[in-house]
């Protein structure tokens, strides 16, 4: 174990200067993933040819003949997030669909316990433009004055978010120039945001989007130094458990977690230059802010691995303890943990081993986000799951590192990228027929299936401990979870057994994933 | 709670018709044109939706639609499923019209479907491409329309009248054939938007039945293409709505000579099912000895059961204020059931669907004369949220039948108990379910006593 953890024992971005970029937070936005890291989201072969040509920067997005609404920079990555902010109010510049799913957040947040820490004080609240076609004649700029004045009239929030969309990018709205002039009027500090769906093939540039502005508006300058202060930016795919068990460890090291952004508070945001150490949960989501404020503020940040499984959460810890003066406690910390949950993890994967056929480890396919990909591999190998492949939303030169750690520790596999292309995905499970598929259950019937099918991770709002996957309770509680779904597969199988299939059967017949590029891979 | 200022108030209908909704509002209770051409295409079975737009308009309607419709997954064609030609800046430099003949040739391959419905949003409509051009091309290899629908052109409500205005004027044909007697279509029920669709198209096709009237609802309904091609042999259409589905009757009448019936809304409990069942089978020149036949048999068990809640509602919550913010068809429904058949007080109807101007009086007039009870409610217009809720404040009501935004506050904001009957209702799973027909009145009547009752 000890070689392991060194073998993993980073100094943070030390080993990342070679892509260190200087991000411009002068500019109104940050450039696209394309451009910054080289990304892509359509892939299909060896990850080590993947490897091969991230490094040679010979990555490329072919456009599909046939493509699925995977989602845009605004929908639903970003949209979901912004609005959980809670003593913010969030302006859709947009037509009236573009804010649609933003209906249930309101809702979503409330199913949290007030005794499990959700305050009560939360409206998520949001207006639209609803663009008219004589705005998209004449300008709307009016209309988004009105919408900001409307909000500091009815909530006196501490910040406003703005929010683009395609059309106002393609009629060439003149948003800094509305909000320059409507700053003085309001309290809250206006933060624009450029996520026009229409800007990138890569969702992810939302992200980057939203941390350029938090960056260049919200972040104060740092007025003391808060050593025991640890950045967290938290996927609302990580559950409400998640938040808990992650404040429970640094708890146990004296030091506090700022989590942002999803039901955080402005002032939040704005000691985001205080910290001591910015650490990840997902490290293609936090990057741009990572850099940033290391950039900007000199606040240290590391990108790997996140707290996912048992060595990966110790290695977490360690990073954390590094930057905050904590190598003894951590060590100690470590060694209680691992006296509580290690037995546990060995009688699960006891169970796993009772599950293999001839031998075998049972395969299990699916993931999401390249940052899931990184760090739920070596967790699954941890358990005793063979990854014959894997699958992800996005892939660029972030962590290339990581990449090349995992096939050198994994060995080669399959490696399928794409924004949830349905009809890919259902393609690979088909033919590669894993024991386990990890589904995001977004994408019609393809989880219905003569085999074991469970979902890949809860979302947000979720109190229940099961639904956990972050650290030593997250690990246990999700390799129990994977467990159950070797126990009952009547739902999917049923369901795959009455119902049509997604697509007509020469798709699944055929064993090329990426039959409708335009160009080879 | 100060009732008797409220009662004071009510000399007359408070009410403020033109105030059709164009500015920037809060949290509106509806999507996009798209949204709505969208979730009607996934309502018919053997519909795929092709959107040409932005790659994130079929993920967002995933939340912004079907689970905003009663907690629906995609199916094959919705959600991350749903063709897309996700169109990006060089699209909209060099056009997106080879992107979109690609998409269209590929989902006819690939696809277990039979109605292609090309739906356009923003992107195309602001770039110039010519839609109808590209889908002209296969309009011989498949049934496909073309619907344009940016999001900035109308509402999701509204997306379902372009969606009909595109089938009658691309796909059905010139000439109706024979009439099938005795065959009626039913429009005005949204899917995904009016979120009780299955249960309720369902339930008015089984009480036509009873009367021998074929009832073609075409949504829910296997292989939908062919319900679609059967609409010009019908002998009458139905529309349940005051402005969703009219147009498209008008349109057939116009197209076909069919002459339709149109209702206010889908009608909820035994009254207005009866008045329902009397008028088409009038029209349809049923027997009225059938018609009286069967309403009576209906109303004899469903009056006996309405006996059941009664030592309940009258020791816990009898004669209650309620408000409703509902979409038109279902406000007018259940303000007048709640007032008709369970003796409750209607306080404020707030109407959120944002219908045109030109058929508020209408609605207005419907709930206004047909109430059995002399509190007169104030009947609202209104589509902000933050407004739907001021609105509330300060009054008597003990019923709050809204959309699931305010669930999770009713009781600490109104103290009201909450029943979620109108888009979007993200807090319930929606399968069979309806407020329709006979059962559908009792199934309210079973939402309403629930919420309060307990050991008497």
């Amino acid at each position: 174990m000890a070689n392991k953890h060194d073998k993993h024992h980073r100094k943070g971005s030390c080993k990342r200067n070679k892509i260190k970029k200087i991000l411009d937070l002068d500019k109104d936005t940050c450039p696209n993933r394309e451009q910054r890291a080289n990304g892509t989201n359509v892939y299909y072969g060896k990850a080590s040819e993947l490897l091969n040509d991230a490094k040679q920067r010979n990555i490329r997005i072919p456009d599909r003949k046939f493509q699925q609404s995977g989602g845009c920079v605004l929908n639903f990555y970003l949209s979901n997030r912004v609005t959980t902010i809670r003593d913010a109010v969030t302006i859709f510049n947009a037509p009236v669909g573009c804010s649609a799913g933003s209906l249930g957040y309101r809702e979503l947040y409330r199913g949290v316990p007030e005794s499990l820490g959700r305050t009560n004080e939360y409206n998520s609240a949001w207006l639209t433009t609803n663009l008219q076609q004589d705005d998209v004649v004449y300008g709307a700029s009016e209309k988004l004055r009105d919408a900001i004045l409307k909000a500091e009239e009815r909530y006196n929030p501490q910040a406003i978010f703005i929010l683009t969309s395609c059309t106002t990018g393609i009629i060439g709205e003149d948003i800094e120039g509305t909000v320059d002039e409507v700053q003085d009027e309001v309290n809250a500090k206006i933060v624009p945001i450029h996520c026009e769906g229409i800007r990138s093939r890569l969702v992810q540039t939302g992200y980057d989007a939203f941390w350029h502005a938090i960056l260049k508006y919200l972040v104060k300058e740092p007025e003391k130094k808060q050593e025991d202060l640890v950045n967290v930016a938290s996927m609302l795919s990580y559950t409400w458990q998640d938040r808990l068990e992650i404040k429970r460890l640094l708890g146990k090291l004296g030091l506090r977690v700022n989590f942002i952004p999803e039901f955080a508070t402005v002032s939040d945001f704005e000691q985001l230059s205080e910290a001591a150490v910015t650490a990840p949960i997902c490290p293609t989501y936090t990057d741009y802010l990572s850099r940033g404020l290391e950039q900007k503020y000199g606040v240290p940040y590391f990108l790997y691995p996140s707290p996912t499984g048992i060595s990966n959460t110790d290695e977490w810890l360690r990073n954390i303890a590094k930057y905050t003066g904590k190598e003894d406690e951590v060590e100690k910390l470590i060694e209680e943990e691992h006296k509580i949950w290690v037995p546990k993890m060995n009688a699960i994967k006891d169970e796993f081993v009772k599950l293999r056929k001839n031998g075998k480890k049972p395969t299990v396919l699916g993931s999401l986000g390249q940052g899931r990909l990184v760090s739920q591999m070596p967790y699954f190998d941890e358990l005793g799951l063979a990854t014959p492949a894997a699958m992800a939303q996005d892939f660029d030169d972030l962590l290339i590192d990581e990449l090349e750690e995992i096939i050198e520790n994994n060995g080669d596999f399959q490696i399928m990228v794409n924004t949830f292309q349905a009809a890919e995905q259902a393609n690979v499970t088909t033919n590669l027929d894993p024991d386990l598929t990890l589904t995001c259950p977004f994408q019609g019937g393809t989880w219905e299936r003569d085999n074991n099918v469970t979902r890949i991770h809860s979302l947000r709002g979720d109190p229940e401990p099961t639904s956990a996957q972050s650290g030593y309770a997250g690990a246990i509680a999700f390799g129990n979870f994977l467990l159950h779904a070797f126990k009952n597969k009547s739902y999917h199988k049923t369901l795959a057994e009455k119902t049509e299939k997604s697509y007509k059967d020469w798709w699944y017949e055929q064993d090329n994933p990426l039959y409708y590029l335009n160009e080879g891979k | 709670m100060t009732c008797k200022k409220a009662l004071e108030n009510k000399s007359g209908i408070l009410t403020n018709v033109e105030n059709f909704e164009r500015d920037s509002v809060e949290a509106p209770r509806y999507s996009c044109a798209l949204a709505g051409v969208y979730g009607t295409t996934l309502g018919i079975r053997g519909g795929i939706p092709i959107l040409h737009s932005g790659a994130g308009c079929g993920v967002g309607q995933l939340f912004g639609t079907l689970y905003a419709g009663g907690e629906s997954a995609g199916g094959n064609e919705g959600g991350t499923s749903t063709p897309c030609s996700c169109l990006v800046e060089e699209h909209v430099i060099l056009g997106g019209e080879e992107k979109l003949r690609n998409l269209i040739e590929s989902t006819i391959e690939i696809a277990n479907d039979d109605l292609f419905v090309v739906t356009s949003g923003c992107v195309p409509s602001l770039i110039g491409d010519d839609v109808d051009q590209v889908v002209d091309e296969f309009r011989d290899k498949a049934a496909v329309i073309h619907v344009n629908a940016p999001g900035f052109k109308a509402n999701s409500l509204e997306g379902y009248n372009l969606f009909w205005d595109a089938i009658i004027d691309q796909l059905l044909p010139d000439d109706a054939g024979d009439i099938e007697e005795k065959t009626v279509n039913i429009f005005g029920i949204v899917p995904y938007n009016h979120v009780y669709w299955k249960g309720d198209l369902l339930t008015i096709k089984t009480l036509l039945e009873s009367i021998g009237i074929k009832a073609n609802i075409i949504f829910t309904q296997k292989n939908g293409l062919d319900h679609i091609n059967r609409i010009p042999s019908a002998e009458y259409n139905i529309v349940v709505n005051p402005w969703l589905g009219v147009r498209a009757v008008e349109k057939l009448k116009e197209k076909y000579g069919t002459p339709f019936i149109k209702f206010p809304n889908v009608p909820i409990g035994a009254k207005q099912t009866a008045e329902f069942l009397r008028k088409v089978g009038e029209k349809l020149s049923v027997p009225s000895q059938t018609v009286e036949e069967f309403i009576n048999q209906k109303e004899d068990w469903n009056y006996r059961l309405m006996e059941y809640p009664g030592d309940a509602i009258i020791l816990v919550r009898p004669n209650s204020f309620y408000a409703v913010a509902a979409e038109s068809s279902y406000a007018i429904g259940f303000t007048k059931f709640l007032a008709n058949e369970l003796g409750y007080l209607p306080d404020i109807i707030q109407i959120t669907d944002n219908p045109p101007v030109e058929v508020r009086n209408e609605i207005l007039d419907e709930i206004k004369n047909n109430l059995d009870t002399v509190v007169e409610p104030d009947v609202v217009f209104e589509a902000d949220t933050y407004k739907i809720r001021k609105n509330l404040e300060d009054r008597p009501f003990l019923f709050l039948f809204s959309s699931s935004i305010e669930s999770p506050t009713s009781i600490e904001d109104y103290n009201a108990l909450h029943i979620p009957i109108s888009y979007p209702i993200y807090n319930k799973s929606v399968l069979v379910k309806h407020y329709a027909g006979y059962d559908g009145g009792l199934t309210l009547v079973e939402d309403i006593v629930s919420s309060f009752v307990g050991p008497l």
